[in-house]
């Protein structure tokens, strides 16, 4: 079993970061996040908070040893997450879902704003991969394989934000610069 | 992005565009009600036909115990919608 741990500052207030969470895929970082569909989305009406379960599907090259095991390349992922607009927390939950019985990877990510300095966001990342018994003697190798693939998965995913958080800020500055320009007139 | 169904696919996008809007400009403003409910009935409506043809509900199903999600099954959509 391998476990992930890693923290990272978003030098952006939590309102940007959860809004371009949103706005993620698709982006360059990310070619293998092919599909993400809204499968339930509601807001509780008692708390505000607002509950979303999505599907997402992946598809990248994997080593000829994980392909053959696993008889294909492409898996679907389920996420559950809930924004507290008033606390400003997002916490995600992901499990895989395709060859399940073989590879087990669960993830928990939360943003809330980063207790040092309330403009900017605190981005919190765990997970956990279990090659299944059933693998025998291959099972270390699968997550060895696994393991890299999803710490490469993991930094690009959070170059992908940025650039998502880029353009947010970038479509912001272009619908406030008519507004400039005609004070100085 | 393309949808899993391409049938789907403009009404995920009005949908996903709705909702990016009332999330920016309302959502995290405290009106918590959403503006985007029709369209995203009708996204759903396609959405679960094409799950259905590609054999994923049981698999979602399965999977929602371990990541806390409190949606109802697709498999007890009929008791879902005689509670309503």
């Amino acid at each position: 079993m391998r476990l992930f741990e890693a923290t990272h500052v978003f030098k952006h207030d939590w309102e940007t970061v959860s809004l371009a969470n949103w706005r993620k895929y698709p982006n360059e970082q990310t070619p293998h996040v092919r599909h993400v569909e809204i499968l339930n989305q509601d807001v509780d009406p008692v708390t505000g908070v607002l509950r979303t379960e999505r599907l997402i599907m992946v598809r990248q090259n994997v080593p000829m040893l994980v392909r053959k095991i696993f008889g294909g390349d492409t898996s679907y992922v389920l996420e559950y997450s809930e924004v507290d607009p008033r606390k400003q927390t997002l916490v995600m939950q992901s499990q895989n879902m395709t060859y399940s019985n073989l590879l087990s990877v669960g993830e928990y990510i939360t943003y809330t704003p980063d207790p040092e300095n309330s403009k900017h966001t605190l981005f919190t990342q765990s997970a956990q991969l279990k090659a299944s018994g059933a693998l025998c003697r291959f099972a270390n190798k699968i997550e060895d394989i696994c393991w890299n693939r999803f710490q490469d998965n993991a930094h690009i995913g959070k170059l992908g934000l940025e650039q998502v958080v880029s353009k947010i800020l970038a479509e912001r500055q272009a619908m406030t610069m008519p507004l400039a320009q005609t004070a100085s007139d | 992005m393309e949808s899993i169904d391409a049938k789907c696919t403009p009404l995920k996008r009005e949908y996903d565009e709705c909702f990016n809007k009332w999330y920016s400009e309302k959502f995290l403003d405290g009106k918590e009600s959403s503006d985007c409910t029709a369209l995203f009935k009708t996204y759903q409506k396609c959405l679960r036909q094409a799950l259905k043809e590609k054999g994923l509900t049981k698999m979602i199903d399965d999977a929602r115990p371990a990541i806390g999600s409190v949606f109802a099954n697709y498999n007890d959509d009929n008791k879902v919608e005689d509670n309503e």
